[in-house]
Parts: C-alpha cells; sequence; structure tokens
C-alpha cells in the first residue's frame, strides 16, 4: 500500500471507467457523474505524487483543491446546461442531441 | 507484535477502502437508474476521501467530502429530481457502441498504465516534510495567490452562466 | 556607411551597379509627367556611371590582379553562390565601353526621340538596360550574371516593342525575348552542370579550377557546349540569328545600343569572361567555331540583298559577331575582345547615323533616302561613310586592326578553310556596306517602279528645319565622338592588348600559336590579301551601285533564286514557322491538350468523384453523436501515447 503504483493504477481505474462511463452512456447525467470520477483519479494521481515525490507537500494538495473548485464549477455549468438541453429537447438523452450530423 | 497487529489492520483496511472506490465506481457507471449511479458516485468519492486519509492529507479528506459528497452529488440529485420522470424504463444499450466504448477506454487505461509502469519515478532530491493546514493557507495567500483569484473568478462566472442558461432556457421554451 | 566611403573603387563600382537602377525607379515612379526631368535624372545617372567606369579603368589599370568584392549570397555545404562586384581588365573595359556607349546614345536620344510621347519611359528603360547590362559586366558569379543577362533581355525585349501599339513591333519583341530565351535555357542548364560538376560558380575559380584541368572534362565540355547555348541566343549565332535583324522595330539609338555595346555584346563578353573556361575544352572551341563561321557567312549574304539601312547593320552585326565568336574559338581571347571593342564603337556610329537619316526622311529604305537628298546631310554622310570603312576593315580605321588580328588568329589555325570564310566573310561585308553607301550617295531616280511616292516634299522641307535646330546637334556630336573614336581606336592595338592580356598569364597558353602564327612574312601576305579583298568588295559595289551608268540593282538580280534565298533569311523563319506549326502546334500541342483533357482533367474529376464518393462513405462517421467522436479522439490517444511509449 505504500507504493507509488498503487496509487497510479488506482486512480489509473477510476479514470478509465469514468472514461468509459462518458463514452457510454446516454444519460447526460450519467455522463457528468462520469466526468467526476475521471477528475477524482485525476485528482488521486496529484495527491500520490505529492506523498511520494513532490518536493513541497503543501503544491500537491492546493493542485487538488484547484480541482475541486473547478470541478464544481464544471458540475454547476454542466447541470445547467443539462436543464436547458432538457427543456429544448424534453430528453436528456444524448444521442438526440444531433444537430452536427453530417 | 501489536504493531505487527496495527499494520495488518491498517493494510486491510486500505484495500477495503480500494473495493469500496472501485466498487462505488462501477456503480456510478453501470447501472442505467440515474439514482444508483449518484449512490454509487457518493460511494466512490468518499473512498477516495479515505484513500487521501492514506496519502496524508486529513484535510483534504475532509474537502471532498464537504465539496464533492456534500455539493456537487447533491446539485446531481437536485438535476435528476428537476429532469425526466424516472419511472419511465431506459432504452436498452446498443452492443455496439458498449463494445467500442470498452474498447477506447481499454486502450486509454492501458496507456496510461504503461506511462506508469515505464516511467522510472524519481523522488525530489529534497523533500519537505510540512503537511499542516497552516502552510497551505499560508501558500494560497501569498504565491498561489493569482490562481486563486481566477479560481474564485471562474467560480463566480460558472455562477453566473448557470443562471443565465437556466433563465434563457426557460424563456426560450415558453 | 565608413567603411564604404573609405574606399572609393568600391564606392565606384556600386554606383554604377545601383545609380541606373534608382534613375530607372524615379523616373517610372515620379516624373513620367516630366520629360525634361527624367531625361535629366537617367542622363545623369549614367553620366555618374561613365565618370565611376573611367575613374575605375584609370585607377585599376596597373593593378596586379583582379579586385573582387564579393559577399556570400547562398551558402550550401560546398557550395558558395558569391553576389558582388569582380574588377578586372576585361570587366573594366567593358564597363568603360558600355557606359561611354550607353551615355552617347542617351545624349543622342534627346535628339531622336524628341516629341516622343513615351518619353519618360524610354528612358527609364535605357537607364534599366544600361544598370543591367552594367551589373552583368561586373559580376563575379556566372549566377550573378545570369540573372543579370536576364534583366538585358528584358530590358532590350522592352525597348524592342518600345512602340507597343504597333503590331509588329510587339511582335519583334516577343520574338527577341522568346528566341533569346531559348539559349538562355541552356545557359542556365550550363550553370547547373558547373555547379554540379564543380560546385563554385565564381567566374576566377571557374577559370582556374579549367586552366589547371581540375574539373573533369566531360563535365567542362558539356557545360560550355550548354552556356555557349546562352551566347547563341544572345549574341544571334547561327540557328537564332533571326530575331536579331527583326530587333530593328526599335528606336534607332535602341538599335545602336543593341547592336554595339549591350544586348549582342553580352554573349561574346560572357564567351570572354569565361574564355579560359571555354579553352579548356577542344570540342566545344570546335563547335563554336563552326556556329561563328557559318552565322558570318549567312549573315552576310542576307545584308546583301536587303534595302532596309537598318536591317543592313543589323546583319552585318550578326557577322561581326560571328567574327569575334570565330576569334575566341580559335583561340584569340585578345583579337575577340579587340573586335568587340571597335565593333561596339562604329556599330554605334553606323546606327546612330542611320538614325539621323531615318529620323529626317521617315523612312527606312536606302533608295528613298538617296533620292531624297540624304548626301546633303554632311555630317551623317561623313560619318557613316567613316563607319563603313571601318567594318570593312580598311587601313586606318579601328576595324582595320581588329579584323587583321583576328585573320592573324583564324591564319595559325591548321585548317584554313576557316582562313578562307573569314576573308571572304570581309570581302562581302565591303560588298554589301558600300552597296550602302553608294545607295545614298548616288541615288537613281529610275530605279523602282513605285515612283509615284518617291520624293517627298515635305521630308526636304524637314530636313532644312532640323539641320540647325538643336535637336539635330544632340543627335550630330555623339555621331561626331563615336567617328573619332573609330578613327584613333584602332591605333590603341598595342596599348590594349598590354593592358588585357598583362596581367592574366593563363590565357597566354591559348594566345600563343595564334599570336605566333600572325607575325612574319605570312602576317604581311594575309594583311595584304585582306585589304585587297576589302578594297575589292568595295570596288565591286562601286562597279555596281557608284559609277554614273551603274544599274543599282546588283549581281544577285541575276540569279532571283539565290536573291529570294537571301532575302528570305535562307528560309530560316519560314522552317521555324514551319517548326512551330508543324512540331509544337500539331505534335506538343495536341499532346498536351489530350493530356490536359484526359490525364489533368480526367485526374482532376476523378479526384471529385472520389472526393464525393469517399465522403458519402466516410458521412457516417460524422453521425452528429458526440459519443462516437469522442471514442474516435479517446481511442487516437490512447494509440499515440502506447506508441511512444512501448
Amino acid at each position: 500500500m505504500n507504493s507509488l503504483t498503487v496509487y497510479l493504477v488506482v486512480g489509473a481505474v477510476l479514470f478509465s471507467l469514468g472514461l468509459f462511463g462518458v463514452l457510454m452512456r446516454r444519460n447526460l447525467i450519467g455522463m457528468l457523474i462520469s466526468i467526476e470520477l475521471m477528475l477524482n483519479g485525476a485528482n488521486l494521481n496529484f495527491m500520490a505524487f505529492n506523498r511520494f515525490l513532490a518536493p513541497e507537500p503543501a503544491v500537491g494538495q492546493i493542485v487538488t483543491l484547484f480541482v475541486m473548485g473547478i470541478a464544481a464549477a464544471e458540475a454547476a455549468i454542466g447541470l445547467s446546461i443539462i436543464l436547458a438541453l432538457f427543456r429544448y429537447l424534453h430528453s436528456i438523452n444524448v444521442e438526440r442531441a444531433r444537430r452536427l450530423e453530417g | 507484535m501489536t504493531s505487527f497487529l496495527t499494520d495488518g489492520l491498517i493494510h486491510a483496511a486500505f484495500w477495503v477502502v480500494v473495493g469500496l472506490t472501485f466498487g462505488g465506481a462501477v456503480l456510478a457507471v453501470f447501472p442505467r437508474n440515474i439514482v444508483y449511479n449518484v449512490l454509487g458516485l457518493i460511494v466512490c468519492l468518499s473512498g477516495v476521501a479515505g484513500l487521501f486519509l492514506y496519502l496524508g492529507s486529513f484535510f483534504l479528506a475532509l474537502m471532498q467530502l464537504l465539496i464533492y459528497v456534500g455539493a456537487i452529488c447533491v446539485a446531481i440529485v437536485f438535476a435528476i429530481m428537476l429532469s425526466p420522470p424516472l419511472h419511465l424504463e431506459a432504452p436498452k444499450r446498443r452492443i455496439p457502441k458498449l463494445v467500442l466504448s470498452a474498447g477506447a477506454a481499454g486502450l486509454f487505461f492501458a496507456a496510461i498504465a504503461a506511462v506508469s509502469w515505464k516511467t522510472a519515478w524519481k523522488p525530489a532530491a529534497q523533500r519537505g516534510t510540512d503537511w499542516s493546514i497552516t502552510t497551505i493557507g499560508h501558500f494560497l495567500l501569498t504565491k498561489y495567490s493569482l490562481v486563486f483569484e481566477v479560481i474564485s473568478l471562474v467560480l463566480l462566472v460558472a455562477i453566473i452562466g448557470a443562471i443565465l442558461t437556466t433563465g434563457f432556457s426557460r424563456r426560450l421554451s415558453s | 556607411m565608413m567603411w564604404f566611403a573609405k574606399d572609393p573603387v568600391l564606392m565606384a563600382a556600386s554606383a554604377c551597379a545601383t545609380l541606373p537602377f534608382l534613375a530607372m525607379a524615379v523616373i517610372l515612379i515620379f516624373t513620367r509627367q516630366h520629360r525634361r526631368v527624367s531625361a535629366a535624372i537617367s542622363l545623369s545617372a549614367i553620366t555618374m556611371c561613365l565618370l565611376s567606369a573611367v575613374y575605375l579603368l584609370m585607377t585599376l589599370r596597373h593593378a596586379p590582379g583582379p579586385v573582387q568584392y564579393q559577399w556570400a549570397w547562398i551558402i550550401s555545404s560546398d557550395m558558395i553562390i558569391p553576389f558582388g562586384f569582380l574588377l578586372d581588365r576585361l570587366s573594366l573595359l567593358m564597363l568603360t565601353i558600355v557606359a561611354v556607349i550607353a551615355f552617347l546614345v542617351q545624349v543622342y536620344s534627346l535628339g531622336y526621340m524628341a516629341g516622343d510621347p513615351g518619353f519618360s519611359r524610354y528612358y527609364a528603360f535605357q537607364s534599366l538596360f544600361a544598370w543591367a547590362m552594367m551589373t552583368m559586366v561586373i559580376a563575379p558569379g556566372m549566377l550573378q550574371l545570369y540573372i543579370f543577362w536576364e534583366l538585358v533581355g528584358l530590358a532590350s525585349y522592352l525597348l524592342i516593342g518600345f512602340y507597343y501599339e504597333k503590331w509588329s513591333a510587339s511582335q519583334a519583341g516577343k520574338k527577341a525575348f522568346v528566341m533569346t530565351r531559348l539559349g538562355d535555357i541552356g545557359f542556365f542548364l550550363g550553370i547547373i552542370a558547373v555547379l554540379l560538376g564543380f560546385g563554385d560558380l565564381g567566374i576566377l575559380s571557374m577559370n582556374e579550377a579549367a586552366q589547371a584541368h581540375k574539373i573533369a572534362p566531360f563535365v567542362v565540355t558539356l557545360s560550355s557546349l550548354l552556356i555557349f547555348c546562352g551566347v547563341v541566343g544572345k549574341s544571334a549565332q547561327f540557328p537564332l540569328l533571326t530575331w536579331l535583324p527583326d530587333a530593328m522595330e526599335g528606336p534607332t539609338p535602341v538599335s545602336a545600343l543593341l547592336h554595339s555595346a549591350t544586348m549582342v555584346a553580352a554573349g561574346v563578353y560572357m564567351m570572354s569572361r569565361i574564355f579560359p573556361f571555354f579553352a579548356a575544352s577542344p570540342d566545344a572551341m570546335a563547335v563554336a567555331l563552326a556556329i561563328g563561321t557559318i552565322t558570318m557567312l549567312l549573315a552576310s549574304t542576307m545584308a546583301m540583298v536587303t534595302h532596309d539601312i537598318k536591317q543592313v547593320w543589323a546583319y552585318s552585326t550578326v557577322s561581326q559577331l560571328g567574327f569575334m565568336v570565330m576569334a575566341l574559338a580559335s583561340g584569340g581571347y585578345f583579337a575577340g575582345v579587340f573586335h568587340l571593342t571597335t565593333h561596339a564603337g562604329f556599330k554605334a556610329l553606323l546606327f546612330l547615323c542611320s538614325g539621323i537619316f531615318i529620323h529626317e526622311f521617315h523612312t527606312n529604305d536606302m533608295r528613298e533616302i538617296g533620292r531624297g537628298g540624304g548626301r546633303k546631310l554632311t555630317i551623317p554622310m561623313v560619318c557613316m561613310t567613316v563607319g563603313a570603312l571601318a567594318l570593312a576593315g580598311i587601313f586606318p580605321l579601328s576595324g582595320f586592326f581588329s579584323k587583321e588580328a583576328i585573320m592573324g588568329v583564324l591564319a595559325g589555325n591548321p585548317n584554313k578553310i576557316w582562313l578562307l570564310a573569314g576573308l571572304l566573310g570581309a570581302l562581302m561585308t565591303a560588298y554589301y556596306s558600300f552597296r550602302l553607301i553608294f545607295m545614298i550617295l548616288f541615288p537613281r531616280e529610275q530605279t523602282h517602279g513605285a515612283e509615284a511616292h518617291g520624293s517627298h516634299g515635305h521630308d526636304d522641307h524637314g530636313h532644312e528645319e532640323g539641320h540647325h535646330g538643336a535637336t539635330f546637334w544632340a543627335m550630330a556630336w555623339p555621331v561626331m565622338i563615336l567617328a573619332g573614336i573609330t578613327l584613333v581606336l584602332g591605333f590603341f592595338q598595342k596599348e590594349l592588348e598590354h593592358y588585357l592580356l598583362g596581367a592574366g598569364p593563363a590565357l597566354h597558353g591559348a594566345e600563343a600559336h595564334g599570336e605566333g602564327a600572325g607575325h612574319g612574312l605570312g602576317h604581311y601576305v594575309l594583311l595584304f590579301s585582306a585589304v585587297s579583298l576589302a578594297l575589292g568588295g568595295i570596288v565591286w559595289a562601286w562597279f555596281e551601285f557608284g559609277r554614273k551608268k551603274a544599274t543599282q540593282e546588283g549581281f544577285l538580280r541575276r540569279y532571283p533564286k539565290v536573291e529570294a534565298l537571301f532575302a528570305n533569311r535562307w528560309y530560316m523563319d519560314h522552317f521555324y514557322r514551319w517548326l512551330v506549326d508543324y512540331v509544337v502546334y500539331c505534335g506538343f500541342t495536341n499532346l498536351f491538350t489530350r493530356n490536359d483533357r484526359r490525364v489533368i482533367d480526367g485526374g482532376i474529376d476523378g479526384i471529385c468523384r472520389f472526393t464525393v464518393g469517399s465522403g458519402r462513405v466516410a458521412s457516417f462517421l460524422q453521425s452528429g453523436m458526440l459519443q462516437y467522436n469522442l471514442v474516435l479522439m479517446v481511442a487516437g490517444a490512447g494509440a499515440l501515447v502506447l506508441f511512444f511509449v512501448l
């Protein structure tokens, strides 16, 4: 448990699961949840590097805090967009939002 | 003897936390019911908070619980309540899309894992030991004050943007 | 700027290489409406150049070796392409000739072009011409030489087609440009051959290396032959000689400049510039000798039948250029350059004199000029006779000395056929030039059936007026100066020879056998025979055109087929027409059209169809579904990372 690689792999698994969710889910809120997972995977990496490699332990924590802030902003904006889209399409299925079809 | 026992206990607890995280993540991604997803997300984020504890930052673990579990998840729940009725049966997933996404995500996972394995990680020559919150606060207001301000601005913009987006969309639809 | 001012030689050279260009730019941009200002600008620029050239000649006369200023322009591994000035004896001599002739022509043009609507434009192009030629002369490397060589071609195109509203003039300009361009392709390929085979385009290093046999012989031969193509085009040698007579469409002073010191001289100058390089390849020299001889004889025959005063001189230019090429190709470096020098003088003189006649009588036909009273214009008549005597090679005039030098060189050649050809050429030269002189001096009223518009009343009137005006004197003075030069230049042969050959021991090798054989008893026999042939030509012309009862028809009138052959330039233009019609239009153009329709158009259409079709096939990727796009993006990024990591 005290090895960097373990944390990195855990982070990678979280990130990839999140990615998978983003790619697969049709529910926009589900995609948002998956994005949160990806962000957490990245956070875990930051904290792991901070713990095992970094010269200054405060910096990694600060970066993680910032990521959390960004995540909060992203969630707020994302949810509001989803609500707007729902009003517009009466659905939160991304596959219905295909105005870009070629 | 006790230290061995304690160590073993801590070790076991670590894997329990990891399992909790993974389980939460799987629950957050796979079920088609969105409420399960949110619950899974909460579990997963709590697990990550536990991992933060193992990584030596009690403060960050608390923050994780507070911001993610306390704020974001609640916001998502609100969004769910405002969006379509849950009693409608969600359509079946299509297999090709599933396979494609799994393939892409797997490829990406392989890439990250390969990078983690191949890189020879080297700790910094001199490593500080100051984990106190005081230092974090000090840094935030001195060295990283600009980033701090920018983050505040981003949050402000996000709040205003969210209000505007929903407000205009309401006017558009009605 | 300090280092610049400290070196007057460099300053003078730069003046030659910039001032006329600036003059052209200023005239074209600012002073097109003010003709006096334009002429003043152009003249002052060329005067500065003349002063600089004379200064350079005087300063560097005794310089031990060539003075070279050069800056590397392109350096690519072993290849160096310099840009700058090379001031050695040859280039200084030529620079001075160009500056003198250009100056005199510009002064002359004040009179000749007076009142022309394109007066400012004319002076701008004159400046461009002078600039290009002078910078070409002092170029230290083949590429710079080539660039300015082409600029000379451009300037001559602009000036030949100066009366662009005239169909024949614009056609002649195009013809000159295209035909010289044909040769220039060879020239450029030759430069590339030098670059590939030797790697340095500096003239001095090329000459040294070729002289020391450091370059592979086949490279020297190949590149010499290719470069000689440029000479063929520029100096109107055998296959490409027909553009020069057509170049008469430009104003007469332009012809004077074109025929004496600039355009056509560029070819011979370039050949003498890299003479040691040429001399290192006997094969190329033999080809050049043959081409020079053919050109000389062909052009002389053409000159014997035409009645256009300017065309006579044009053909004679071609044949004299053939003489120079012959001289250079048989190893007579000095003879060639010397003839170039003297020819520049007397040919400019002849053209400027003809220009006065044309200006007075508004016709190019020598019979009409004679009938109109050409003999009454004393100054140009005397000067033209002087020029013709020089052209024929009669004793005290400059042409005599240079022609004798060439004959000496040709006599040194083991194969005497070249000498015979040269003597024949001298005979014909004397015949056709005095045919012209006598036709103007002793006009016949009844020679031609078309008598009605023969003598124009207003011609005499205009001539009386012009005789005393400033216009006339602006034209007369340069003519007299040139006549003076023609009279005395020949006596400086020894000085010039010493000046040119004093420094370059490398040149002596090829010179030795030519000059050595020239002296002694054979020399005097040769001298006598050449002069007597020239005199014979004059007498012959007198017999047919000069004496009281002469028919002024010429012996060729009795052989109509031969005359037609000569008058039609040996049907060379017809041949070119045929070539263009049948080979280019029917052959190549057809092929190209097919290529265009089938291959290129078809290819483009195919690409279009392919694009549309593949777009249709690939449009499923653009399903508008965000997640498919994302899948591709993620997979691509992952594959890329894996590729770099593993």
